[in-house]
């Protein structure tokens, strides 16, 4: 393969809220490589959600895009018909690039659902809770005109199928609410994969659900992963992290503050924030030491102090150094962090 | 649905039977305490006009064939509400050649076309306006179509009918005034009486459909590659209407039972006018057998808007059945409202939830 499946370059967006404009998002960068994971961590309000959403432009509208690319790479295809898709030819020759911010509204609607697919944290909410299955899950593969009525049934039940729903020549028949959280949950991660997308972006698809699924729900997934689809995994929730992704993002007030791979961050966390988030966490601490809250809370986004935004919650802030910017310093080992004191102790 | 539904349906038609004999008595109270009486009223108004004081005599002769001379009150009842059992009131004081049934049968058709086709013309109106101005939220489409639709609201039935019979019937000379012959008669009193219900509908549609707009199966359908028609029309809006159902079914029932100030404008026999006579001459069997009519009218809609909600929302239709289920882990939104102590409850409850809207606070901001 040639370069990432998906490269994102300083994504800003903002929130218009009348003459007061948020930056939820502020200059985000990373790639996801095909058959790798990865997380994008942070609190709620630290702008992981909008970071996605802005991705297949599922904004609100009071929302703006300020700036940024994010280039996919997408299979070419013959026409709206063409079915194969993990063909033959050369990787360079079979596809092309599109910048999913720049597309027009009409190609955007062929790319979403069909090359990037989207999961979302709450099935009994993300599924229509007046149309069967099967209507919900035909209607996207004729969307995108894969294929006619009959075979829709036919592979959607395929599908129900394969992410381990009993009876799905049944269940295909009933509504969302019907079912149990947890089946819920497979056949919407069974509706996004329907189209075989190269790139899978996942909502808290485990948040909702109760632990014991949690589990089915991330196996899941890596089978998805395993297939070579790249997956987009956005998270508040450490363990989640280090049990499916390749490589960890974490976010704070918009920024990404430290970016490595996973095994890397939990053990080693650079960033004083990171360090808090892995210190607050209950699966992951060390039992013998007590759980770290961090202190304070999220900063509101209209006013967020100058600099670090982390540093009036930082044990380890110093002023007047952290009030001044700090962009992302890669360190030796190719991971990233937006501490100056991180850097200068590396 | 199966015998849950069975026994929710019996359920409903009990109850229905219960609040007749209910509203039944109380007509009938009041109608007694009320003072005067029919003789006494159609006598002062035969002073003033001299005319009709022949008709007192068939009246007390109408009334004595019926129910005996001098029976008590509670006898008269009794003897009414054994014929309206069989569809039989009696004869009206008023118009004493006529039975109160036969009355209903000649002007109801009529009240009922006109409340259908103004609720049909309302609803054409209401939708797309509705629709277009929440998608076009806050934007100066919205806020004109919405004080356009203020001032409709505002505007008083008789007032836009006076405007019309102005309009076309005394400036461009196209329309009767009044009557009721045909189509010609039916598009003045029609639209007078779809403006106000079809303001209200739009504000409705509008809201509803803000709310369905904001649900996450709607980001989810497009996110899934949807057209923008196809998910606005198949997810967003046909989920917003399923509200509307219950509000669109009392507004039918109350348009059928007559409207009286249109109907008198124009002249047109229907129930509404019999009605206000009725009430106004203590004619106790046209009182009584309208009142009991409307009554059925009334609890038939509410009890068929039910049934359609169930049909419409598959959740409701598995609550009416199976009695309450979870919904999964689910939303606050499914779990919320249903103890699970009353089998009917899912019906009524959702249905009174799904009422809130117009008003919530979104709309405010």
């Amino acid at each position: 393969m040639t370069g990432p499946l998906l490269s994102v370059r300083d994504l800003r967006t903002h929130f218009v809220r009348g003459k007061e404009t948020l930056r939820a998002v502020q200059g985000v960068s990373f790639d996801v490589e095909p058959g790798r994971a990865l997380a994008i961590v942070g609190e709620s309000g630290s702008g992981k959600t909008v970071t996605a959403r802005s991705l297949l432009r599922l904004l609100p509208r009071t929302a703006r895009i300020a700036n940024g690319q994010a280039i996919l790479r997408v299979p070419k295809r013959a026409g709206a018909s063409g079915g194969h898709r993990r063909g033959s030819g050369s990787a360079s020759d079979a596809h092309r690039e599109v910048d999913l911010l720049a597309l027009p509204e009409r190609e955007l609607r062929r790319v979403r659902g069909r090359e990037v697919g989207m999961v979302f944290q709450n099935a009994m909410e993300a599924m229509n809770p007046t149309l069967t299955l099967e209507r919900q899950l035909t209607e996207h593969l004729l969307w995108h005109g894969i294929c006619g009525k009959t075979e829709a049934r036919e592979r959607a039940v395929r599908a129900l199928g394969d992410v381990g729903i009993p009876e799905p020549e049944r269940r295909i028949r009933t509504y969302p609410f019907q079912l149990s959280g947890g089946m819920r949950q497979r056949a919407m991660i069974a509706m996004a994969m329907l189209t075989e997308p190269a790139l899978l972006i996942a909502d808290e698809p485990t948040t909702a659900v109760d632990v014991t699924v949690q589990r089915q729900i991330l196996d899941l997934l890596v089978e998805v992963k395993n297939r070579g689809t790249g997956i987009v995994m956005i998270t508040h929730d450490l363990g989640v992290a280090r049990y499916f992704c390749d490589d960890v993002v974490v976010m704070y007030a918009g920024r990404v503050v430290e970016r490595a791979p996973t095994t890397a961050l939990l053990d080693e966390p650079q960033h004083p924030y990171s360090v808090g988030l892995l210190g607050s966490s209950v699966e992951l601490g060390d039992r013998a030491r007590p759980l770290l809250p961090i202190p304070g809370s999220p900063p509101d986004l209209a006013r967020l102090p100058s600099g670090c935004a982390f540093h009036p919650r930082c044990g380890r802030a110093e002023l007047p150094r952290c009030q001044t910017d700090q962009d992302l310093v890669t360190l030796t080992d190719g991971r990233e962090t937006a501490c100056w004191k991180a850097v200068a102790d590396a | 649905m199966g015998t849950g539904f069975l026994g929710y349906l019996a359920r409903r038609v009990g109850r229905v039977v219960l609040s007749l004999v209910a509203v039944s008595l109380i007509t009938f109270t009041l109608l007694q305490l009320a003072p005067g009486n029919f003789a006494d009223i159609q006598r002062i108004s035969s002073g003033a006009t001299t005319i009709g004081s022949a008709g007192t005599e068939d009246v007390v002769n109408a009334f004595e064939s019926r129910y005996g001379a001098d029976v008590p009150q509670w006898k008269q009842y009794l003897i009414f509400m054994k014929g309206a059992v069989t569809w039989d009131f009696g004869p009206s004081y008023k118009y004493p050649t006529l039975d109160v049934q036969e009355i209903i049968a000649t002007a109801f058709p009529i009240s009922a076309t006109l409340a259908l086709l103004s609720v049909i013309l309302a609803l054409l109106i209401a939708l797309p306006i509705g629709v277009f101005a929440a998608l076009r939220q806050n934007s100066p489409a919205d806020h004109g179509m919405m004080f356009l639709v203020t001032l409709g609201h505002a505007l008083p039935g008789f007032l836009s009918a006076a405007f019309l019979v102005l309009l076309f019937t005394a400036t461009l000379h196209l329309l009767p005034s009044s009557g009721w012959q045909g189509p010609q008669n039916l598009l003045m009193p029609v639209l007078a009486l779809a403006i106000g219900p079809a303001a209200v509908l739009a504000r409705y549609v509008r809201s509803s459909m803000l709310e369905t707009l904001r649900e996450e199966y709607v980001t989810a359908a497009f996110a899934k590659g949807g057209p923008r028609r196809t998910v606005i029309i198949r997810h967003a809006l046909r989920n917003s209407l399923i509200p509307l159902v219950t509000v669109v079914g009392p507004l039918l029932a109350s348009l059928m039972t007559g409207t009286v100030f249109i109907e008198a404008l124009f002249r047109i026999p229907g129930l509404g006018l019999y009605f206000a006579t009725a009430a106004a001459s203590r004619d106790m069997p046209l009182l009584m057998g309208s009142t009991l009519f409307f009554a059925v009218i009334l609890m038939v809609t509410n009890l068929l808007v039910d049934l359609v909600y169930g049909v419409l929302d598959p959740r409701i239709r598995a609550d009416g059945g199976g009695g309450p289920r979870r919904a999964g882990t689910g939303s606050g939104k499914d779990s919320a409202g249903r103890n699970g102590k009353d089998k009917d409850r899912g019906w009524v409850r959702s249905r009174r939830r799904k009422l809130s809207p117009p008003i919530s606070a979104q709309e405010v901001q």
